[in-house]
């Protein structure tokens, strides 16, 4: 696991390699956004696909083909909370909304959090999930 | 912080050392949380970085021959020095046979391949013979081998294969099988005018003495231990001519497993001297000489690791005593050790001549037959004027008499306990380390092993005896030596020489060895280390008194007992043999020059006692001392038991 640290400047590489128009330099994302896509990178990784790190990521999937109910999105929202909270030390005051949305069959998630070291108000996300075979 | 370490192999510690490379030049802050898109470029890297090291790790392994693991490295390694890994080697039995005919022929043939079945252990063997024995027909019947000449038959059943030789391809003549003995594998060319088979090529293992005319290949071992034919290039050897027909004939057999049957039903190819099949007008009884021995596995890895690099180092010379060690193991497949004495280390000395002991993997002596075997094919690599003798293999046994102590809180049942004590010691005497010429009987390790059986096991005693086994000439005029090779214990009042029992010629009376230290006037030890051996009887009231004093002499510096000349006309123990022990005055036994060391589970004494002191029953250790009490010296018994 990282350590822990606190950090006023959080700079990632962005996977869109899109180089800036003018500099032709490679995107950065930064503070929030670079937080907001680690999260999302835990949380879409499955446990196994990291070389090493089998447990690094969160069973979400294996949750979408369960019923689109309340019960389900509890235990989602818990996967989501454990594997966030374990593998993000940069967030604090993590939490998690799941909706079930059973027209869609599909759960609308919503994280919220603090950054630890930055002052700015609390920051969401919210993203979809949803079976898609 | 500097890149500059190179030696991790760990993903982890390479992903470690990735960060802290970024850590001090990059822009990035991130690589160090799990969930960032850094950490996933770090990974592969690292991944990669893993992989690599891996790779390079295993390939520079494999390519040594101390390293390498994998067979076909090995033996590919090996063939840079010009070895050749032993093949499986069939089991093989001695033979005769007489097949009644009618035919007219003067002569019968007995095909090669096929010719008896063997029965062992719910399992049938084929046996077969590599060439054509043909024997002449007198008076109807054709015999086949006599008891001094019996015909031969391997274990495993003979295959053919065939090349058409082709020039302009580059060809490569592989036997498909593997459990091949290449001992068998005969190999015939037939050129374009010749007839039949065609001429036998001789089998070489180098090449020295051979010129562009001879007719000679060598065989190496190619993967998934199949065999591979190599031919002359015109240079070395014969080379073959286009669209010549070669015609290789070779056993494969089972090995290990063909030891063992002792009677054969007869199933051979006959032909009369047309080569017509004949039919015997009777049924062909097989005798045995020999029951089937001497199959064995293919060498494995460690073997070739260890013979490779003395075969190569002895350069097809025996000169020092480990170039025999790897000459004997490369054309005695069987042997299991080897221990070679110069002469001038022999008392007296033999100058010119070199003592060989070979210990077989099956059993304990080679046949007189095997033994003039290995020394004419030693002749070719030893030393012009150097004599080389085979001698019987002695044996040191080393026997146990052990005392333990239990708790019998701790376990149910004590001759389970028994058991499996005995269990780990016959486990422990397959020790390399014991079963070997120069081998050393380690006194703590066995200590050590007892008390760790079970945690029952509170203390043990354990003496140590040295035993060799006497073989008697009956009924003849002899004398006799025996080396133990360590020094005996001196209990200046005797008993530390015990034999089994026999009888002298001139009485019937059972008699024993037993000895005195010599003494001077004041009855003390005289310090010359040496001692009479005298033989004893015991009275009809179970009262010992000396029957022959001073039959020999006793050495106990050296370990060395002497009897002079006498005539022992039977023994208690069965083969004549008179087994005298004597106690070592260390515990740890060594097996010196031609000794062989074997610890002697079987003959061992393994007492089990209970121990009234930890189990709570005697506090005061007044009962433990009195009832519980074992000597850690030798008893008084002047007979073996």
């Amino acid at each position: 696991m990282s350590t822990r640290r606190i950090s006023r400047a959080f700079k990632d590489i962005s996977f869109s390699f899109d180089p800036h128009p003018v500099t032709k330099d490679l995107p950065v994302l930064v503070n929030e956004r670079a937080i907001i896509r680690s999260v999302r990178n835990i949380v879409e990784t499955i446990p196994t696909e990291r070389f090493f790190n089998s447990t690094l990521g969160s069973d979400i999937r294996r949750s979408l083909f369960e019923f689109v109910d309340i019960g389900t999105a509890l235990v989602i929202e818990e996967q989501i909370t454990n594997s966030v909270q374990f593998y993000e030390p940069r967030i604090d005051n993590l939490k998690v909304e799941v909706d079930p949305q059973p027209d869609n069959n599909s759960f609308n998630c919503n994280v919220f959090f603090d950054i630890v070291g930055l002052d700015i108000p609390t920051t969401n996300f919210s993203f979809i999930l949803e079976a898609t075979r | 912080m500097p890149f500059t370490q190179f030696t991790n192999l760990d993903f982890d510690q390479i992903k470690t050392e990735i960060k802290g490379y970024l850590r001090s030049n990059s822009n990035f802050t991130d690589f160090d949380f799990e969930g960032s898109n850094f950490s996933v470029l770090i990974d592969t890297l690292a991944y990669n970085t893993y992989i690599n090291a891996f790779n390079a790790n295993l390939a520079v392994n494999e390519s040594f021959l101390d390293a390498a693991t994998v067979r076909e490295n090995v033996v590919s390694l090996a063939r840079n020095i010009g070895y050749v890994p032993r093949s499986k080697s069939a089991a093989k039995a001695q033979v005769t046979f007489s097949v009644p005919t009618s035919s007219s022929s003067r002569t019968l043939t007995l095909n090669a391949g096929l010719v008896a079945v063997g029965p062992f252990d719910n399992t049938s063997y084929r046996f077969s013979i590599p060439e054509n024995v043909t024997s002449v027909i007198r008076n109807g019947v054709a015999v086949f081998g006599t008891a001094d000449e019996p015909i031969e038959i391997l274990q495993g059943t003979v295959l053919t294969k065939q090349f058409l030789v082709n020039n302009s391809v580059d060809q490569r003549f592989i036997l498909d099988n593997p459990n091949i003995d290449a001992s068998t594998i005969r190999t015939y060319v037939k050129g374009v005018n010749d007839t039949g088979l065609g001429r036998e090529f001789a089998k070489i293992d180098n090449i020295l003495h051979i010129n562009k005319n001879s007719e000679i290949y060598l065989i190496q071992e190619i993967s998934d231990e199949r065999y591979e034919l190599l031919f002359g290039d015109g240079y070395f050897g014969k080379k073959l001519e286009n669209n010549s027909v070669i015609t290789v004939r070779y056993i494969i057999t089972d090995g290990e497993s063909g030891n063992g049957p002792n009677t054969f039903d007869f199933q051979g190819n006959l032909v009369d001297e047309n080569g017509i099949r004949t039919t015997p007008t009777g049924s062909i009884p097989i005798t045995v000489v020999q029951r089937a021995i001497n199959g064995g596995e293919i060498e494995n890895v460690s073997s070739i690791k260890y013979f490779a690099p003395r075969l190569y180092s002895a350069q097809y010379r025996a000169v020092t005593s480990r170039d025999y060690e790897a000459i004997i193991s490369s054309i005695y497949p069987n042997t299991e050790s080897v221990a070679v004495v110069g002469g001038e280390e022999l008392v007296p000395p033999q100058f010119g001549t070199v003592q060989i002991s070979i210990k077989p993997k099956n059993g304990s002596y080679i046949s007189d037959f095997d033994k003039q075997n290995i020394l004419n094919k030693l002749k070719k690599y030893s030393i012009a004027g150097i004599n080389q003798k085979i001698i019987d293999l002695k044996v040191l046994y080393v026997e146990l008499d052990s005392t333990i102590y239990y708790d019998i809180s701790k376990i149910s049942n004590a001759s389970d306990l028994k058991t499996r004590i005995t269990s780990a010691l016959t486990t422990y005497s397959k020790d390399i380390d014991m079963n070997r010429f120069g081998g050393r009987f380690k006194y703590s390790k066995i200590l050590q092993l007892i008390d760790r059986v079970d945690s029952a096991v509170t203390s043990n005693i354990t003496k140590v005896i040295i035993r060799r086994d006497m073989k008697a000439l009956l009924n003849q005029f002899a004398q006799y030596e025996l080396c133990f090779g360590n020094r005996f214990h001196i209990n200046p009042i005797g008993y530390n020489i015990k034999s089994t029992g026999f009888t002298i010629s001139g009485s019937n009376d059972i008699v024993y060895l037993t000895d005195v230290p010599n003494k001077d006037v004041n009855g003390n030890l005289d310090g010359s280390g040496k001692g009479t051996v005298s033989a004893i009887k015991k009275t009809d009231n179970d009262q010992l008194q000396v029957a022959q004093r001073a039959v020999g002499t006793v050495d106990y510096t050296k370990g060395e007992i002497l009897l002079n000349t006498i005539n022992i006309t039977s023994t208690q123990a069965n083969n004549a043999i008179v087994e005298v022990q004597a106690f070592p005055d260390s515990n740890d036994v060594i097996g010196l020059k031609d000794l062989y060391l074997s610890l002697d589970v079987s003959s061992s004494r393994i007492n089990t006692i209970k121990d009234v002191i930890a189990s709570g029953e005697d506090i005061s250790g007044v009962s433990f001392a009195r009832d519980y009490y074992t000597s850690s010296y030798s008893n008084g018994d002047l007979e073996r038991k």
